[in-house]
């Protein structure tokens, strides 16, 4: 569908037909309402422009996991916004008494509120690289094969970098919640 | 625990269930795209209704189908949502629009009438030549509950029944088939 646009410009709304609302719920996730439309936009205005580098061999769900890797890049940039966005979800999830179990050390000594700011510190301290593996896999679902496409790196690179993440995230997890005990 | 589980229970329409967004978002986005791309394009949605009735079907693709084919609906296809394999579609028919989505009885407890046994709304739609959209649905395997009639109140209306028992009525003001150069209404 996409070769057959790099000539026909009118065919591409069908690529945007199909993907929009998931590039949008996306951007939702990670930046806020109030963020996603412009870049749901522009990753389609720079997935036209590219379309020519897009290689439909490489992909066995159509353009998703491309368009998936154009909107990464674009939230990459606001990191700010997403550190802001992360503390606001967490502390949402606090207030609607969303289960969170820690390790016990920690779970004892601080309430509902300080163990979910514990993970919004843990993941806004995280490398951006390893926390777009890991939000791709966890909320996206995507596996590493089409991650690997989204990213444009080799599939071996970003299971080793999931690992890494998740072994990171635990250990900061567990870092700030320390500083945390009164 | 799992090491991924606070990132998990983190995703934010996992904490609050998730209304779509208003599919206005879809169509501007859309619209601006296509401008930029492609300067033939002309077909873009502009209406934004203050109501949009949520139907739920248990086969809610075959309903969007359905009512496209038999009814002359258009499905904004760029506004529809995808979760866990299941849909909801937004069908527009002149200024109006209707959501089309998959009987959930957990989250927002709407049922198909073919789940619940009776239906509980019917929805009233002006069409442009009431005839030929009655001649198309006919034509097109309709189940029609009642026949078309020139009604009392103006109107010249019939029902059909669409497969999963919701009740649809299609109508045109008397004024309106006048201004078109149609028959005069007959009324009892």
């Amino acid at each position: 569908m996409i070769a057959a646009s790099g000539h026909r410009p009118a065919e591409f709304g069908a690529i945007f037909d199909r993907h929009a609302t998931v590039v949008h719920r996306y951007v939702v996730r990670r930046l806020g309402p109030s963020e996603a439309e412009s870049i749901t936009g522009e990753v389609f205005r720079i997935a036209f422009e590219r379309r020519a580098s897009f290689d439909p061999a490489r992909s066995r769900d159509g353009a998703r996991p491309w368009l998936y890797g154009i909107a990464t890049n674009l939230v990459a940039k606001q990191r700010r916004t997403e550190i802001r966005r992360v503390h606001a979800v967490a502390r949402l999830a606090a207030r609607r008494g969303t289960p969170l179990d820690l390790a016990d050390d920690v779970a004892a000594e601080v309430d509902a509120e300080q163990r979910w700011r514990v993970v919004a510190d843990a993941l806004s301290r995280l490398p951006q690289a390893e926390l777009d593996v890991l939000v791709l896999h966890v909320w996206e679902q995507l596996d590493d094969e089409d991650i690997a496409t989204s990213l444009g790196i080799p599939t071996g690179t970003v299971r080793s970098r999931r690992h890494r993440a998740r072994r990171h995230l635990h250990e900061l997890i567990d870092v700030i919640a320390s500083k945390e005990k009164p | 625990m799992s090491d991924l589980d606070p990132l998990r229970r983190l995703q934010p329409d996992h904490i609050e269930p998730d209304d779509p967004a208003d599919p206005a978002v879809f169509a501007r986005a859309k619209e601006q795209l296509m401008s930029t791309i492609d300067e033939t394009h002309a077909d873009v949605w502009r209406e934004t209704p203050d109501v949009y009735p949520r139907l739920a079907y248990r086969d809610e693709l075959a309903a969007v189908e359905y009512l496209s084919r038999v009814f002359g609906f258009v499905e904004q296809r760029e506004a529809r949502l995808e979760f866990d394999g299941k849909y909801l579609c937004w069908l527009r028919s002149g200024t109006g629009m209707v959501m089309v989505t998959h009987a959930n009885v957990d989250v927002h407890r709407i049922h198909s009438p073919l789940d619940a046994g009776l239906t509980t709304a019917i929805f009233h739609v002006y069409v442009h030549d009431v005839d030929a959209h009655y001649a198309n649905a006919v034509a097109q395997g309709a189940t029609i509950t009642m026949d078309l009639r020139d009604a009392f109140y103006g109107d010249r209306v019939y029902e059909a029944t669409d497969p999963e028992g919701h009740r649809w009525h299609f109508g045109e003001r008397f004024d309106d088939i006048r201004a078109r150069g149609g028959p005069e209404p007959v009324t009892e």
